[in-house]
């Protein structure tokens, strides 16, 4: 039996589906991302997890424990929010030592606690200060160690980085990676940024107009995926005749596919063309390995793998998609 | 922010002049010794001071308009907690005619709100009374306490309550570890105005107030329906120097930007 299942949970709102028939099981210490554009019905999920939201149906089971029958309070989860949610009339210390306060546990082993995961966030020189007083990234960090410092049975976290600029969240996706496999929290992550989910996840669970379009392991839902709006959301995709080809799988050949090269946009590691062929736009990423590459307005021949590269004549189109 | 040009400092100059010229010409005319209003003038005397001790009534009044203010305001602020919490982040059937009722006697004219307490106090027994004045002055600044109350009612962040629940709170603890202490700068500011109010209002206290239940602007306003002398000119003064004192005070300790807009502690 799974540690957390999702059993045919749904959500209606008014004539609105937003959750219809979600059935999912985690594992205990598997990190699982809810992944999907917004209005998928990813949060929905997760604050019916949470107990903020009422399903209409389906069921939710912690270690085959009913999880709807219990209060909020008492679910006894973890939950880092996209607004971090810090209680901005206390310090540091105050905020992450609440939990343990609202559980009970006496002021030394409190002090301790706290003290021990302030560090594991790197913020155990910051336990006197308010929230106002730090950065976005740091108040990030309290927020993961309010939620962890309880020892949460299951880490909830919406669109926890979405509020960070680019190259800091890379290093928290990195830093969080490391935490959760440190403390070995069962852990479901909602977001809208497919590259963070790939980067973070055991399994992505795709979302779509309130259902699993796939659920797997990251490498397979981007190399194998179910469906086209699966393939789509996660990463550019060229679909060519009916089969779809990833753009960094397709190279410059002596034949094959004929083109023109309409754009050609260098990207420091690597290159990105726009490719005019027969049938349209094909999308292709070269590696900056140091050699010379076609430029503008040249003629050049596609070739990929599967596809013998004489047999593609017919219609080809150019799909791109980035998880916004 | 932009430098003013000519024109706009000279429209800002007239501007608090007219402002505040009737202030200062009161507390000028305080100072003078003659026995009826006069400005200008070239003699000085602190006389009417020394006058206002020989009316012990203004005394008991000016007292008698704080505790009137104070307990009016705190009371309005009281019921308006709640009220905010409701009106401001659900939505229910009658949520519209509550907020309504709650604002209407913004909308009523004192002077209507007077004759019809003086009315409804008799029959009660309540007439003249100091408890009917707290009655009429909760009705009357109650939309100023809510108005602030339900500003920071509005602007708190539902998932700050929610990660306090997910972290074992319940409801009792959440309100009073996390909602009420974000929302106490709108309280404070909404009974800063509120008893602003309270103090300051004639039209309808004047119809209820009895002899020995009089606010002070009601002393005031029966003072000079029949003396000409400027005695009400030195209260005013004193009222003043009372006022510009609590600024004072009040911005140093808590910031009188913070106090009248009612913003929250962390800024937002």
């Amino acid at each position: 039996m799974s540690f957390l299942s999702l059993e045919g949970l749904s959500k209606r709102f008014g004539t609105h589906t937003a959750v219809d028939g979600l059935t999912l099981a985690v594992e205990k210490g598997e990190f699982v991302s809810l992944l999907g554009p917004s209005g998928c019905g990813k949060t929905t999920t997760l604050q019916m997890i949470a107990g903020f939201v009422e399903p209409s149906g389906g069921a939710i089971r912690l270690e085959g424990r009913d999880l709807l029958a219990m209060k909020p309070a008492k679910r006894g989860l973890g939950i880092v929010f996209q607004s971090y949610a810090l209680f901005p009339h206390m310090t540091v210390a105050e905020n992450v030592a609440f939990g343990l306060e609202m559980q009970g546990v006496a002021a030394v082993e409190r002090s301790k606690r706290v003290g021990e995961t302030l560090e594991l966030v790197g913020l155990g020189a910051f336990t006197g200060r308010f929230p106002r007083q730090l950065s976005g990234g740091q108040q990030q960090r309290v927020a993961l160690a309010r939620a962890l410092v309880i020892r949460p049975q299951i880490l909830l976290l919406d669109e926890p980085l979405s509020n960070l600029d680019a190259k800091l969240r890379e290093e928290m996706q990195i830093e969080l990676r490391q935490i959760q496999r440190t403390v070995g929290t069962t852990t479901i992550l909602v977001t809208h940024d497919q590259a963070e989910a790939m980067a973070l996840s055991d399994r992505v669970v795709v979302m779509n107009h309130g259902r699993a379009e796939q659920i797997g392991p990251p490498h397979e839902a981007y190399e194998r995926p179910a469906t086209p709006f699966v393939a789509n959301f996660l990463g550019r995709t060229n679909l060519v005749n009916g089969t779809t080809v990833r753009p960094e799988k397709i190279w410059f050949a002596t034949s094959g596919l004929a083109g023109k090269v309409r754009t050609r946009i260098f990207q420091g590691n690597h290159w990105l063309y726009q490719v005019e062929t027969a049938g349209g736009l094909v999308t292709v990423i070269r590696q900056n390995t140091g050699e010379a590459m076609p430029g503008e307005g040249e003629s050049v021949h596609l070739a990929w793998d599967g596809v013998p590269p004489h047999a593609t004549r017919g219609e080809v189109s150019a799909k791109r998609t980035e998880g916004s | 922010m932009s430098k003013n040009g000519p024109i706009a400092l000279v429209y800002h100059t007239l501007f608090v002049t007219f402002m505040l010229a009737p202030i200062l010409v009161v507390c000028f005319v305080a100072f003078t010794p003659e026995g009826y209003l006069s400005f200008p003038t070239d003699r000085w005397s602190l006389r009417w001071f020394y006058a206002i001790g020989r009316y012990p009534e203004f005394i008991s009044a000016f007292w008698r308009s704080l505790w009137l203010g104070a307990l009016s305001s705190a009371i309005a602020v009281a019921f308006s907690v709640p009220a905010a919490l409701a009106i401001g982040r659900h939505r229910f059937r009658g949520r519209d005619a509550m907020t309504a009722l709650f604002m209407s006697p913004l909308m009523i004219p004192h002077v209507v709100l007077g004759i019809a307490f003086l009315r409804f106090f008799t029959e009660l027994g309540l007439g003249g009374t100091f408890v009917g004045l707290v009655l009429a002055h909760i009705v009357i600044v109650l939309p100023f306490a809510l108005r602030l109350t339900l500003a920071s009612a509005v602007g708190l962040d539902r998932s700050i309550e929610h990660a306090a629940i997910s972290l074992g709170a319940s409801d009792g603890t959440v309100l009073r570890r996390i909602t009420l202490p974000l929302v106490l700068p709108g309280l404070v500011s909404g009974w800063a105005l509120a008893f602003i109010n309270s103090f300051d209002e004639v039209t309808m206290t004047v119809f209820i107030a009895a002899p020995g239940t009089e606010t002070l602007p009601v002393r005031m306003f029966l003072y000079i329906q029949d003396n000409i002398d400027p005695l009400v000119t030195s209260v005013s003064a004193v009222v003043i120097a009372v006022t510009v004192a609590a600024l004072i005070v009040l911005d140093r300790a808590y910031g009188l930007e913070r106090l009248l807009v009612g913003r929250s502690v962390d800024g937002r």
